[in-house]
């Protein structure tokens, strides 16, 4: 049944491009939104699906799948951040040929993520990374313009040197347990008498290709470029969704059920995530393009999530997937409205914009609220995660990177007030007299996706006893 | 009418038609003046028929112990009546005084107002309600003060400022009470003076003797009396808050507490009251205003009733009491003259004044009448009262006495000057033209003076019918079997020659200073000017030991101190910024496109996890 989530697209990819001549343009798009929304419906109900844990393919090696509440906030917010990026490469593509090419390879992208967060084991893992990857470079470099090929070739470089650590990884576990389910790493990890030197040495290695497709510094050198010069609806779904899954997804599934509470992997992951919320938090204050920034934002805030993570108890988990969740949202929505903006103005430099907010009162707000949330202010989603996160570090006893977090919130804050006074406050000039709000097709995910964070802030002591309770894992933690 | 209904309309209704007065427009100023007059006669009216009754009115509230709690009994409905007298003379006096100005509704508004919570303070068998009335004066006081001229609001939120710190203290005594005896209802409250009650009894005394205008809580009323119009300062400070004041403070020390002569707050209170006498008449010789000397006065006599009443012995304490209705009555009674020189003369600058004695007759016999009773000249009322503490002063110690004398030598001093500086000596070309002030002013003068006169001669009518009943049965009692007499002539034939001596001393010292200085206004110089004193003066008239502005001077030092750490606060802030910029330029500086560079920082990091793992 779970295995639907990696065929019914494959099979609409094919039957799209049999016939796309014949085909007007809405059908792609339609396809593309329609499998999102399924993402999303099947993620809320998944309890509810048959889970069939075994596909024998190989005989050597072992193929399962899992369906827990960690894939279920992965497959909702795949969901939603694939439908605003359909909406708004809707909007933006310029040629009926790049659109549908965009559609198609939308469809790629989510059969990787969907793939890469339902299957059990490292060696899967990797092959779904890469086929997500490879849509993602041609996705980047879909207009063909200078900078975005070159953006997307660094990706590509990147991604080849992370490939081959997540290999080797998966080679080493081979050698060494013949096995990759995350399952049976596990287990020898546990057991005294295997070599579980060498086999974490595997799984370190293979956090490292992580840290490279999750953008943490200093692995991070391809993700600005990458961010910045792709089309709007590319750099939606990049920051929102997909570096999240090609690098985070796995290192929260390693930290829930491979490496548990690992001394040596939490002093990693806390060290790689404070460098990446400092270094990132830092870089974006200078920046004078909006996306730039926002893709120095995302560096930052990934850096909280790993950080969470490093914490290593159950509640570093649930914050890091809160977190996540938020960031998939608030990004997303940061991302949609740059493209907003990108529409009406032809540019992100911020120093053309000043006063749009006036112009365009929905962006303008829900880039507040985006911000708003993104910085930690309750009663804003992001307030919440970013608690946890803090509540989780100073638990474990990391009071140092906890005091870290809070005062590079502040920074975040930092940033965010810079772009928002540069671009959106003030008295817009003469030029931008002509500039109205953007097309509904960015409006509507962009207030979808306010009311989402919003709602999720405001309703967050009543969630952990709703039907929404898998955003915190159900892990029933008290704090 | 029943007692309740009584006592409640006494509260009431003065208050009720201040309300209605200020419905009235500003046209109808004789329909308003008509109703203050009206409203001023029948609290008058209704304060003075409960004499002779004896009740108390239980209104419970909430079910707590915060009862409603009133009671008429002799001392209460005295001390009402005097204020209401008072009320209704100064309102007469109101009528041409006030006639012109701005406020004009206010003013007969805030005194009604005062009126009634005066007879609220003084009927509460409560402290807290007493506390609640007693906040209600403190806002009339601002009110009253704030219509003054267009900078007096600065003296109002002096006066609110002095009067609020010490009403604090009030509340925290009451608190203090509650902790010790678990009930506010005064009737049921005798504390002995041990574990918390000295705390107690020493905040709700700061807050009985700054109503009354003790020192160190007095310096609003100097400036007060330049500020505010005239009326007031004979309505509340030269009387209804010398009422008050001294009013709580003899239940402190006669039933609310078991004060002895032994305990060290009964010398606590003489020491008070001594100070108070010396340093503000000192103050009060050397005031170049007619209402500011006066005020002056208004404060060193309220030391003579505090020095009584802490004496803690019978006849201390009656000549505290008569010594509080006297000074009501001709300090009053000045202040009314120096608004009707005020009026008539433009001027309450003695510099500019000056032989207008002859043109205003009336007002300069009432003056007479007044600052010889207020020096303690035989046969005025001021006389008998200040012998009575002298009396219990001696008891009590030496010094004290002595400091009274002294007071009593600088009073008469003084008012030798100001008499001589206003009314006698050369007339200015401008003053010729001075008359005589309208009868609706010299009725209440004439009256006060009158009683002033009447109280001195027919002592024993005050002393034995409205003063000694006031006190506690046991100090009667003890009083009586000493063979005590405090009406009459006075007992003691030595202190009465002190005080002849100390009258005679004042008068030559005036001529003394008129013979130095030429006039009657330089008549003090001397004292001013004698060493030592004329350092202390100096730094007197620059408010050096006003706490008031003390506490003003600390608080512009605090706010510096705040403003400095804000700034350190920007600057830190600014700071930061500057310092993320200055790293985010660092940062950008780092990211040069240059793919190999990336490739290798992240092959570096990834060997660095390496060798760490491999630990």
């Amino acid at each position: 049944m779970l295995t639907l989530f990696v065929l019914v697209p494959l099979l609409v990819l094919l039957l799209l491009n049999i016939s796309w001549r014949a085909l007007p343009r809405i059908v792609p798009q339609a396809a593309v939104l329609v499998l999102g929304f399924a993402d999303v419906v099947f993620g809320l109900a998944l309890p509810t699906l048959p889970v069939n844990s075994e596909i024998p393919v190989l005989s050597e090696l072992h193929f399962g799948l899992v369906a827990d509440d960690l894939t279920r906030v992965f497959l909702v917010s795949i969901g939603l951040v694939i439908c605003a990026a359909a909406f708004v490469n809707q909007e933006s593509m310029t040629t009926e040929r790049a659109h549908r090419n965009f559609c198609s390879l939308l469809l790629v992208s989510l059969i990787g993520m969907n793939g890469a967060v339902l299957l059990s084991d490292f060696f899967s893992l990797y092959v779904f990374l890469e086929v997500t990857a490879i849509a993602s470079f041609i996705l980047i470099a879909i207009e063909r313009g200078i900078f975005a090929v070159e953006g997307a070739f660094r990706y590509l470089l990147l991604s080849a040197v992370a490939a081959m650590f997540m290999l080797t990884g998966v080679g080493l576990m081979v050698f060494t347990i013949g096995d990759t389910t995350f399952s049976a790493v596990h287990e020898s990890l546990t057991i005294a008498n295997g070599s579980p030197l060498l086999l974490k040495m595997a799984v370190g290695i293979f956090i490292i290709g992580l840290f490279i497709k999750g953008g943490l510094v200093p692995f991070h050198g391809w993700l600005p470029g990458a961010y910045s010069s792709a089309p709007p609806g590319v750099s939606v779904l990049l920051a929102g969704i997909v570096t999240k899954v090609s690098g985070i997804y796995a290192l929260v599934r390693i930290a829930q059920d491979v490496l548990v509470s690992d001394p040596s992997l939490s002093m990693i992951l806390l060290v790689a995530g404070s460098a990446s919320i400092v270094v990132g938090a830092i870089a974006a204050i200078g920046q004078s393009d909006l996306k730039r920034m926002l893709a120095y934002s995302s560096i930052s805030q990934v850096g909280y999530i790993v950080i969470a993570l490093g914490a290593g108890t159950e509640l570093g988990i649930v914050a890091a997937t809160f977190h996540l969740f938020n960031h998939a949202i608030f990004k997303s929505l940061l991302f949609v409205d740059s493209a907003s903006v990108e529409s009406r103005l032809g540019t992100t430099d911020m120093g053309k914009m000043g006063g749009i907010g006036a112009k365009m009162p929905w962006t303008g707000t829900t880039t507040g609220i985006a911000m708003l949330s993104a910085a930690g202010i309750p009663p804003f989603s992001g307030f919440w995660s970013k608690l946890l996160i803090v509540l989780a570090l100073w638990k474990a006893g990391r009071e140092g990177f906890a005091i870290l977090a809070v005062v590079a919130s502040v920074l975040t804050l930092g940033y965010f007030m810079v772009m928002q006074h540069r671009a959106f406050f003030g008295k817009p000039s003469t030029q931008l007299d002509s500039v109205k709000e953007a097309s509904a097709g960015y409006v509507v995910p962009a207030v979808v996706f306010a009311l989402i964070t919003v709602l999720t802030g405001v309703f967050f002591p009543l969630l952990k006893d709703s039907p929404l309770s898998f955003l915190l894992l159900n892990k029933g933690l008290s704090w | 009418m029943t007692p309740t209904l009584h006592i409640l309309l006494a509260i009431c209704l003065a208050p009720a038609l201040a309300l209605v007065l200020l419905l009235i427009p500003s046209r109808a100023r004789s329909l308003r003046e008509a109703l203050a007059v009206v409203a001023a006669t029948a609290n008058l009216g209704l304060v003075a028929t409960t004499f002779g009754q004896q009740s108390r009115i239980e209104l419970p509230w909430l079910g707590t112990s915060f009862d409603l709690s009133l009671r008429v009994y002799h001392t209460a409905s005295f001390v009402t009546t005097a204020a209401a007298g008072f009320g209704l003379l100064v309102t007469l006096y109101s009528l041409p005084f006030m006639r012109k100005h701005s406020a004009h509704g206010a003013h007969y508004a805030l005194m009604l107002l005062s009126l009634g919570m005066a007879n609220g303070a003084v009927f509460s068998n409560n402290l807290l309600l007493l506390l609640f009335f007693w906040e209600g004066l403190l806002g009339t006081t601002y009110g009253m003060i704030a219509i003054g001229h267009a900078g007096a609001f600065k003296t109002a939120t002096k006066a609110l400022i002095i009067s609020g710190i010490t009403d604090l203290c009030l509340m925290l005594g009451i608190a203090l009470v509650w902790a010790q005896a678990h009930t506010l209802t005064m009737t049921n409250l005798r504390l002995p003076l041990e574990g918390m009650a000295p705390a107690a009894f020493v905040l709700l005394m700061i807050g009985a003797i700054s109503k009354g205008g003790s020192m160190p809580f007095h310096s609003w009323i100097p400036d007060a009396a330049v500020d505010a119009p005239t009326p007031f300062m004979a309505f509340l400070p030269a009387s209804i808050e010398k009422l008050l004041g001294i009013y709580l403070l003899s239940r402190l020390a006669l039933d609310l507490f078991e004060l002895t002569p032994q305990s060290w707050l009964s010398t606590l209170m003489m020491v008070v009251g001594s100070v108070t006498i010396l340093l503000a008449v000192l103050m009060a010789l050397i005031q170049k205003d007619y209402k500011r000397l006066l005020s002056f006065h208004a404060v060193s006599q309220v030391g003579y009733m505090i020095l009584g009443i802490g004496t803690a012995v019978p006849i201390g304490i009656v000549g505290g009491l008569f010594h509080m209705i006297n000074h009501a009555m001709y300090k009053s009674c000045l202040f009314l003259t120096g608004g009707a020189v005020e009026r008539q003369a433009g001027s309450t600058d003695l510099a500019s004044l000056g032989g207008i004695g002859r043109k205003m007759p009336i007002t300069f016999a009432c003056f007479i009448v007044a600052a010889a009773s207020i020096s303690g000249v035989p046969p005025f009322n001021g006389f008998f009262s200040k012998e009575l503490v002298y009396d219990g002063a001696l008891e009590r110690g030496t010094i004290f006495y002595l400091v009274a004398v002294a007071g009593s030598f600088l009073t008469a001093a003084s008012f030798l000057k100001l008499g001589h500086a206003a009314f006698l000596g050369p007339r200015d070309k401008k003053n010729d033209g001075v008359r005589e002030a309208p009868g609706a002013m010299l009725f209440p003068m004439l009256v006060i003076a009158g009683f002033c006169i009447f109280f001195g001669v027919n002592n024993a009518f005050p002393i034995d019918q409205l003063i000694v009943p006031m006190l506690p049965e046991h100090l009667i009692a003890e009083a009586r079997s000493a063979g005590t007499h405090f009406s009459g002539w006075p007992s003691n034939p030595t202190l009465v020659a002190m005080t002849a001596a100390a009258l005679l001393g004042a008068l030559i010292n005036h001529g003394f200073g008129v013979k130095l200085y030429g006039s009657g206004l330089h008549a003090a110089d001397h004292i001013h000017d004698s060493p030592g004193l004329r350092w202390v003066y100096d730094r007197a008239e620059r408010r050096w030991f006003d706490p008031y502005e003390l506490f003003m001077r600390g608080s512009a030092y605090f706010a510096q101190a705040a403003n400095k750490i804000d700034r350190a606060n920007d600057w830190l802030v600014v700071g930061l910024g500057r310092l993320a910029q200055f790293a985010s330029r660092g940062v950008r500086a780092a990211h040069t496109g240059n793919t190999s560079a990336y490739i290798v920082w992240s092959l570096i990091a990834a060997t660095f996890i390496v060798i760490y793992l491999g630990q």
